[in-house]
């Protein structure tokens, strides 16, 4: 083996990928659109909000926050933020002054408040996509107050689910808050689901790149002029390794720019915020995304040398990457028992470790040994994989322009 | 004579069923130029392919620069297969860049020397075109600096002047005859018997995996001569001792000749007939292009010497 062969094959796979405006397009574009049908939506609402706020200020001159406490918990209220509440002492004066048109809304704070931790909001005019105007302010000083008037345990963001008690009337629109914090049943779904899809995403583009890169060399004749200057091998090992230097640089992107996203709370909104990954889940993310992509690569590689083309090569590709899609097409039960009986076996069996043990360390919870016992299980699988491919790049495989079939797989595999 | 640069001996592979190379031997030498000929599916590019140990010959040997293939042996070699194999979406200096490093040049001697290159076969202008952008000919003149740049010993070249105009096809023709100057072996394979004849030394002609043909061109020619002369001029053929039928062809005379009869008794009663003009007198051999059909198509028998 010449390794200098070798890095000149990494050099130019990964030169040439970079070279492609669809590369730098697709890693960066793609994160962008899909926070851009994420956030959007999100920012017009929080527009609307903003707009709506001052429409509703200025019409009633009124402060934004006009609330009733019966559970007698505000005691403290910032400096800074006094100009903007405004007490009333029953509910009775809250609704003379709502109905007159002094105050667009009010806040109710039950008697029970500390009990149920719920707070109505009652206004003339509701809005279900941009709720009550006041609500953050008011979640702030209800957790300042909470937290006995420290601001630091008081910082914590708050959501406030803003719910409809009464929509058939349209009189009154109630808010329950929820001063323990986020809503975890979609933060719980969404997140292990992201990670799961990401990494599905990422290795079989990754391991196409390999297949698409053979089958270009074989349809350019460009493979015969190669094999004078180095051997099928170093070729192979050129193009795992180079490719997959691209692929993970556009994981790092990827992964990363969730893990902004998620952690700078650009969707604070969401049901995502305050989920932040740890860096031990992300080292796991990258060594089952570094050996799920030599296997899968493996594997494409040595269709890629058997296929005359492209178009032929993509026609076996979905076969051999069905037990990557398994984890996906039973994505329930990674959520209702992520540690059951199926989703460790998945989790554990090779071919689908990558996606589902990280989806399930996603979910968190896993048995400490159960990832090590995996990726043991993934790298040995990679090994094999790697000479099972090393079998099927040979001269004669990369210079032949014979279509393929299952019948010449299956005699290759036996070494006819 | 010096050391081969390239020696086969009885070197033969088969695919499933197909023996492709049966047999095959030859000897290539610096300074050469050498037809390998064959017609299609003779077991030419499979012979190549083993010389250049993309293949592994199931029996016989193959020796380059008087060992087994190295390491260091395939930076010596050129090759332009004969289907031209350059990454068509990508720059053409980038491509032949990477190429040329894989041959041994380090980047900035391979940076220099296609510099050189590109500008002397009127490419630098179009250096950082794609390849598929680039027109057949162009290609092609890329393909020959793939194959030249790194300053091969051995030059093996699979139909060099496919796609090229006249102008380009007689600069590859000059190029590959200087290159043979320079002391480098150079094997080309074509079916463009009139190339063959102007530019090789010698020849093999393989057919159906074996050799059946191999030897310098103008012995194999005249070892396929019949015993005749063309003569261009006047005088009365006829009456020639030694000649059995003088026949007009075009604008000469085919003069069959007697058995015993040589064309040097047949000159010198020419030259004492009285009124004779004698313009052009030369053995009537056969073309390569006749060559080739004659044995390829199996009417005719290599002789013995030729086939040595």
């Amino acid at each position: 083996m010449n390794t200098r062969n070798v890095l000149k094959v990494i050099k130019y796979e990964i030169v040439s990928m970079m070279r492609k405006p669809s590369f730098w397009f697709f890693t960066f574009g793609f994160p962008v659109m899909i926070m851009a049908f994420t956030l959007a939506p999100q920012l017009m609402v929080r527009d609307s909000i903003t707009e709506a706020s001052q429409t509703l200020m200025s019409a009633t001159q009124g402060p934004s926050v006009p609330y009733v406490d019966l559970a007698g918990i505000v005691e403290t209220i910032p400096d800074d933020m006094k100009a903007g509440f405004r007490q009333f002492p029953d509910e009775a004066s809250a609704k003379a002054a709502l109905d007159s048109g002094e105050i667009p809304h009010y806040f109710l704070i039950p008697a029970d408040f500390r009990q149920t931790g719920t707070v109505v909001g009652v206004t003339e005019h509701p809005s279900p996509m941009t709720g009550i105007n006041g609500s953050g302010p008011l979640d702030y000083v209800l957790r300042l107050n909470l937290a006995g008037g420290d601001p630091v345990l008081a910082s914590p963001v708050a959501q406030m689910e803003e719910r409809s008690l009464a929509p058939a009337s349209g009189a009154s629109v109630g808010t329950e808050g929820r001063p323990s914090g986020r809503d975890a049943g979609m933060g719980d779904f969404l997140l292990p689901f992201a990670v799961m899809f990401i990494l599905f995403f990422i290795i079989t583009m990754s391991a196409g790149f390999m297949l698409q890169s053979v089958t270009r060399e074989k349809e350019n004749r460009t493979a015969e002029l190669l094999l004078t200057s180095l051997s099928p091998r170093e070729l192979m090992l050129g193009k795992v390794i180079g490719l997959g230097a691209v692929a993970l640089f556009q994981m790092g992107v990827w992964l990363g720019g969730g893990q902004l996203v998620l952690v700078g709370g650009a969707v604070a909104a969401s049901a995502l915020a305050g989920q932040g990954l740890s860096l031990s889940f992300f080292l796991w993310a990258i060594v089952f995304f570094i050996f799920g992509y030599v296997v899968y690569a493996a594997a494409l590689g040595a269709l890629g040398a058997l296929a005359p083309n492209m178009r032929e090569g993509s026609q076996f590709t979905f076969v051999l990457l069905i037990p990557l899609l398994i984890p996906l097409w039973l994505n329930n039960v990674f959520f209702n028992d992520p540690h059951g009986m199926f989703a460790t076996v998945l989790s554990l069996f090779p071919l689908t470790a990558p996606t589902s043990m990280m989806t399930r360390l996603a979910v968190g919870g896993v048995a400490a040994w159960q990832p090590f016992a995996a990726l043991a299980g993934l790298i040995i699988t990679a090994y094999l994989f790697v000479l099972l491919a090393a079998r099927f790049f040979r001269a004669d495989t990369l210079l032949s322009g014979a279509s393929i079939s299952w019948g010449r797989i299956a005699g290759e595999l036996k070494g006819r | 004579m010096a050391e081969p640069i390239v020696s086969i001996r009885d070197v033969c592979k088969t695919f499933g069923p197909v023996r492709a190379v049966d047999d095959v031997s030859f000897d290539v030498y610096p300074g050469e130029i050498f037809g390998l000929l064959g017609p299609n599916g003779a077991g030419k590019t499979t012979t190549i392919r083993m010389m250049l140990d993309i293949f592994r010959p199931d029996c016989g040997e193959v020796r380059l620069f008087g060992k087994p293939m190295t390491e260091a042996a395939k930076h010596r070699i050129g090759y332009m297969p004969e289907e031209r194999g350059l990454y068509r979406d990508q720059q053409l200096e980038p491509t032949l860049h990477y190429l040329a490093t894989l041959k041994g040049l380090s980047e900035a001697e391979a940076s220099r020397r296609l510099q050189k290159w590109l500008k002397q076969l009127d490419l630098w202008d179009s250096r950082k075109k794609k390849i598929q952008d680039l027109s057949r000919g162009m290609q092609q003149k890329a393909q020959l600096i793939a194959t030249l740049v790194h300053e091969p010993d051995l030059i093996v070249v699979d139909e060099p002047f496919a796609n090229l105009d006249p102008v380009n096809t007689r600069m590859a023709i000059d190029m590959l005859s200087e290159q043979a100057q320079q002391g480098k072996a150079i094997i080309m394979s074509t079916h463009l018997m009139y190339q063959v004849e102007a530019m090789c030394h010698r020849i093999v002609l393989i057919d159906k995996g074996r050799v059946v043909l191999y030897g310098p061109v103008d012995q194999i020619k005249r070892e396929f001569a019949s015993n005749a002369v063309l003569i261009y001029g006047q005088a009365d053929f006829g009456s020639l001792p030694g000649v059995l039928e003088a026949r007009q062809e075009n604008s000469h005379w085919r003069l069959s000749l007697a058995q015993g009869a040589t064309p040097q008794g047949v000159f010198r009663a020419l030259a004492q007939q009285d009124g004779a003009r004698i313009e052009r007198f030369e053995l009537a051999e056969p073309s390569l292009d006749d060559i080739f059909i004659n044995v390829v198509a199996g009417d005719g028998q290599a002789p013995e010497a030729a086939n040595a």
